[in-house]
């Protein structure tokens, strides 16, 4: 079975705990304004087996045992990709290297169920808490996402991820509505801050794609405190 | 008191030998680094006045002061003090700090330009007496190389090389003094001296007579400087004090005896830490007096200077020494190397801030305490001021008292020594098999002459097989070299205070080196597995090429390419193996380039592998600039397919990250890093360069873009590598930290 990719990290050390075979699969339906990764929408021509993605990761595994790190799928969207993902992660777990997943949530649920029994935690990309605002950052409401999210949340242990964007996501109203949905998922989860950075933008350009943010400034650490200080006083941890 | 009172006995009683004093004596440390202490008034008072000192001598453009008027020898300069009175340790090359001597031993000309590039004149004298009266170690060798000698330097074939200046990379065993006192050095040498003259008098011998003969006026001379300092070293050292004060001076008659490329120091924090755990005991000192004598002592080894031309820093850049300290390591009983001076040495980073010298070097072992390893790892990230090296691949070979010489070349204290050879340029040698043995810049036929491949295309079979000729001819006439100029060193500029610090009978290497390993090996896979069209001038030389189709690159862990390097390396040993070198020395290799990467660059023409004509080589066994795609596990997995068997000179691999891309959390980077360390001592890597950089560097790196080959900006799910942002990016990358841009 074979699956399109974009490109693999062998040092992945931010996409999950310890150090990480990340690797990005292509295609992707939400199109967010502020992808970092525009060139992983398109699946393109650069496919990889189940069987040689194996054959590569066993040669760093000493890497990933000792740092308490294992395999990430990222993307893209991994679960467009379920079949291969299923198969691949399942074979990981036999082999007793730790699996995640990187996941933006828009997918049928049969693929989630396809992809879930052989992932050990899922690290799960919530653009806003807010519809409305959702829809302007992607193509989409966030109805379906945040549905698969308190889906996901109640099976496998689960980080959430929220990029900041100044501006645009970050106003009180904008994390205060975070903080309950947060809150109104079955397990308590932390809440993994990324301050929104525009090194994506030469890559838009390269596409031949206009840059909707190109006003909007990168997160500042203040920007981040900030929300990290709202979300500390309504009781979310955040990593 | 008696000097050894309260030491384990044994046999480095009744003979030199510093390691069995270690082994009896040394208590391992398992514990953190809570222990230590910051800087004592005395040096922070020291300290400041020094780091005035080092801006007077950045601001003056990299000299303070020159003494043209003096050469420089063990005893030429009256006691040098900074601040006497809050100075534990004492002793400088001259008689004032950072004010650098004239060596005239290794070449007279080297030591006029460079007195003229500071804007001093060599005394007329001195010039006098080296130029009319005096061989130099330069004047020598340049009176016996051959034409083919002459025109392989010239292109730059063979370059770097020590036939102008000191050779360095030996490292005398400065701790014998401390132990033994110059008077039982002296007695030993003594009966070696006189064992000589019952053996029939060939030239081997008389050489050897006449080396110890210096060796022990230098002895001599070392406790007359000593002297004039107004202590007796001729008897072993009492204290911890005198320990580290004893070393220096050894240290220091060596440094200004000879002013070699690389001077290491050798491993001497463990052997200090007996004295200092002694002196602990007895209520002399506490961990603050302790720290102070460790800190006091690296002022001076930072202090270390010598005068040097434009050309050589063009080839060895920032005004190195590479006073080197091996740290740490395991013992071959098991117990490990690591004891509380570990920590204080590299502690030095944090009481005296960041500085490339000493040359910090960790012998790294996956047996390593775990509380030293997380020392280490936060000390690198804090401040990328550490190198590591295998301890793990080393010690089979050299035991558990090997030292470093410059960056990555082991020896075994007081026992090996090595002659060093600079390198051949692996990518040129390869250029020369696709035009028939000539230069591709000059035109001049300087390798053998071979049959131009006569396709457009580049034909893999053909250009192998001529540059397994070209290699060949390269191997013999590079020993050659190597053998006048070691020859001539050791007749006209012999290292007797470093010397006399071996034990007589020493095992001698010669080390080469190789550089542009990656632009060779990429070359070949590109003609091997793309196609490589040669565009060539009106004489049949290729200037350029087209390269097109996919073909794998060196630091992707593809074994199509990565065997190219090891078959390289293996096969260019085992050509220098077939020549003999000068006094029996053992043939060893090493790809290590320092900075040296970026003048062989520009010293070759356009390769295949799409590298543009003057382009810098990535540095040492590095994979080229952006090209290792699949992150850094991949490419180190690609360096350690290059044997440490057939690079017994070490291979050296530079790591670049910014913190943020180690991990998330303090606690994380510093466990990545371990794990990375640890899995890649596994996997037979022999050294690894750690750079975690902080914004200035990011701003260095937008100047010199070659020295940082994959500094590379991770953020969750991306990766970028910073020299490929165009230079306004990067300017807006730099206008914030790092932490607010990812």
């Amino acid at each position: 079975m074979k699956a399109h990719y974009h490109s693999i990290e062998t040092f992945g050390t931010v996409d999950g705990p310890g150090i990480r075979y990340v690797l990005f699969l292509a295609g992707c339906n939400l199109g967010c304004t502020f992808c970092h990764n525009p060139d992983t929408w398109v699946q393109g021509k650069q496919t990889i087996s189940v069987q040689e993605v194996l054959a590569d990761i066993v040669k760093y595994r000493t890497f990933y045992d000792t740092s308490g790190g294992g395999i990430t799928i990222s993307g893209g969207e991994p679960l467009l990709q379920a079949d291969f993902v299923a198969a691949l992660l399942a074979a990981c777990q036999g082999l007793t290297i730790n699996t995640a997943i990187d996941t933006a949530g828009f997918v049928p649920r049969k693929n989630i169920d396809t992809v879930l029994p052989f992932v050990n935690q899922v690290l799960f990309s919530l653009k806003s808490a807010t519809s409305s605002v959702h829809q302007t950052l992607t193509c989409t409401g966030n109805e379906a996402i945040i549905a698969n999210l308190f889906y996901i949340a109640e099976q496998v242990p689960l980080t959430l991820r929220y990029v900041v964007i100044p501006g645009i996501n970050d106003s009180p109203e904008e994390i205060t509505e975070l903080a309950e949905l947060v809150q109104a998922l079955p397990k308590s989860i932390p809440i993994d801050l990324l301050p929104y950075h525009s090194m994506g933008r030469s890559k838009w350009e390269a596409l031949g794609m206009s840059y909707r943010l190109a006003q909007v400034p990168p997160a500042l650490p203040e920007d981040i405190q900030r929300v990290k200080n709202i979300l500390t006083a309504l009781g979310i941890s955040t990593l | 008191m008696n000097a050894w009172q309260g030491f384990q006995h044994g046999n480095w009683q009744e003979r030199i030998d510093v390691r069995n004093f270690i082994q009896l004596n040394y208590e391992p440390y398992h514990g953190d680094g809570s222990f230590l202490c910051s800087p004592s008034n005395k040096t922070s008072v020291l300290w400041s006045k020094c780091r005035t000192l080092l801006a007077e001598e950045h601001a003056k453009g990299g000299v303070l002061s020159v003494d043209p008027d003096t050469v420089s020898t063990i005893t030429s300069h009256r006691p040098g003090y900074i601040e006497k009175d809050i100075e534990v340790i004492v002793g400088l090359q001259t008689d004032t700090a950072l004010k650098r001597s004239v060596i005239v031993n290794s070449g007279v000309r080297m030591t006029e330009q460079a007195c003229e590039a500071y804007g001093y004149t060599l005394n007329p004298r001195i010039s006098d007496t080296y130029h009319n009266h005096r061989i130099t170690h330069n004047s020598a060798v340049f009176q016996v190389y051959t034409d083919e000698m002459r025109l392989a330097r010239k292109v730059g074939i063979i370059t770097g090389l020590p036939d102008a200046y000191g050779r360095g990379r030996i490292i005398g065993d400065y701790r014998r003094v401390a132990l033994y006192g110059v008077d039982r050095l002296i007695a030993a040498k003594q009966s070696d001296y006189q064992k000589l003259a019952e053996q029939a008098m060939i030239e081997a011998v008389i050489q050897s007579r006449e080396e110890l003969a210096l060796q022990l006026k230098a002895l001599e001379e070392l406790a007359a400087m000593a002297k004039s300092y107004g202590f007796d070293i001729t008897q072993p050292a009492n204290t911890a004090t005198e320990a580290a004060q004893w070393l220096y001076f050894a240290y220091l008659a060596a440094i200004k005896e000879q002013n070699g490329a690389a001077m290491s120091i050798g491993r001497i924090s463990t052997f200090l830490d007996i004295y200092l755990a002694r002196d602990l005991k007895n209520g002399i000192i506490d961990e603050s007096g302790a720290q102070e004598i460790i800190d006091q002592l690296v002022i001076k080894l930072r202090l270390a200077r010598h005068l040097r031309t434009p050309e050589y820093n063009e080839l060895f850049a920032g005004d190195p020494l590479w006073v080197t300290e091996a740290i740490g390591g395991m013992g071959e009983d098991g117990r490990t190397l690591v004891t509380k001076s570990s920590f204080r040495i590299l502690h030095t980073l944090y009481n005296l801030g960041p500085a490339p010298e000493p040359n910090l070097t960790v012998l790294w072992s996956t047996q390593l305490p775990p509380e030293f390893k997380q020392f280490c790892a936060q000390v690198s990230i804090d401040t990328s001021a550490i190198q590591y090296e295998s301890d793990d691949i080393m010690r089979p070979i050299y035991g558990d008292d090997y030292a470093i010489a410059c960056c990555v070349s082991a020896m075994k204290l007081g026992q090996q020594m090595q002659f060093f050879g600079a390198r051949a340029n692996l990518a040129k040698a390869l250029l020369m098999a696709i035009n028939g043995g000539r230069d591709e810049r000059s035109g001049l036929q300087v390798g053998p002459q071979l049959a131009v491949p006569p396709e457009e295309y580049l034909d893999y079979e053909l250009v192998r097989k001529n540059y397994s000729q070209v290699l060949s001819w390269l191997a013999g006439l590079y020993v050659n070299t190597l053998n006048i100029i070691h020859c001539m060193h050791d007749k006209y500029a012999y290292e007797a205070a470093q010397m006399a610090l071996h034990d007589s009978q020493v095992e001698r290497l010669m080390a080469f080196g190789v550089a542009g390993l990656s632009v060779a090996v990429d070359s070949l896979s590109a003609i091997r597995y793309g196609k490589v069209r040669a565009i060539r001038n009106e004489s049949g030389i290729a200037t350029g090429f087209d390269t097109t189709g996919e073909y794998p690159c060196f630091g992707n862990n593809d074994a199509r390419v990565d065997a190219l390097a090891s078959e390289l390396t293996a096969e260019f040993i085992s050509e220098l193996r077939k020549h003999p070198a000068y006094r029996n020395a053992q043939h060893t290799l090493s790809v290590l380039t320092i900075t040296s990467n970026v003048m062989y660059g520009k010293k070759t023409g356009a390769t295949p592998d799409g590298r543009l004509a003057g382009e810098a080589f990535a540095p040492g066994a590095n994979p080229m600039h952006g090209r290792d795609k699949k992150g850094a596990l991949a490419a180190l997995s690609s360096i350690t397919v290059i044997s440490y068997d057939h690079c017994r000179d070490g291979i050296s691999y530079t790591f670049s990250i910014v913190p943020e891309s180690l991990g998330k959390t303090a606690i994380a980077r510093r466990n990545n890093l371990i794990a990375l360390l640890d899995g890649y001592a596994k996997r037979q890597g022999h050294h690894i360069n750690v750079n975690v950089f902080d914004r200035k560097i990011l701003e260095d790196a937008m100047a010199h873009p070659e020295k940082y080959p994959q500094l590379t900006i991770r953020v969750s799910g991306y990766a970028v590598n910073f020299i490929k942002l165009s230079p306004k990016h990067q300017q807006e990358v730099l206008k914030r930290t790092i932490y607010q841009v990812i």
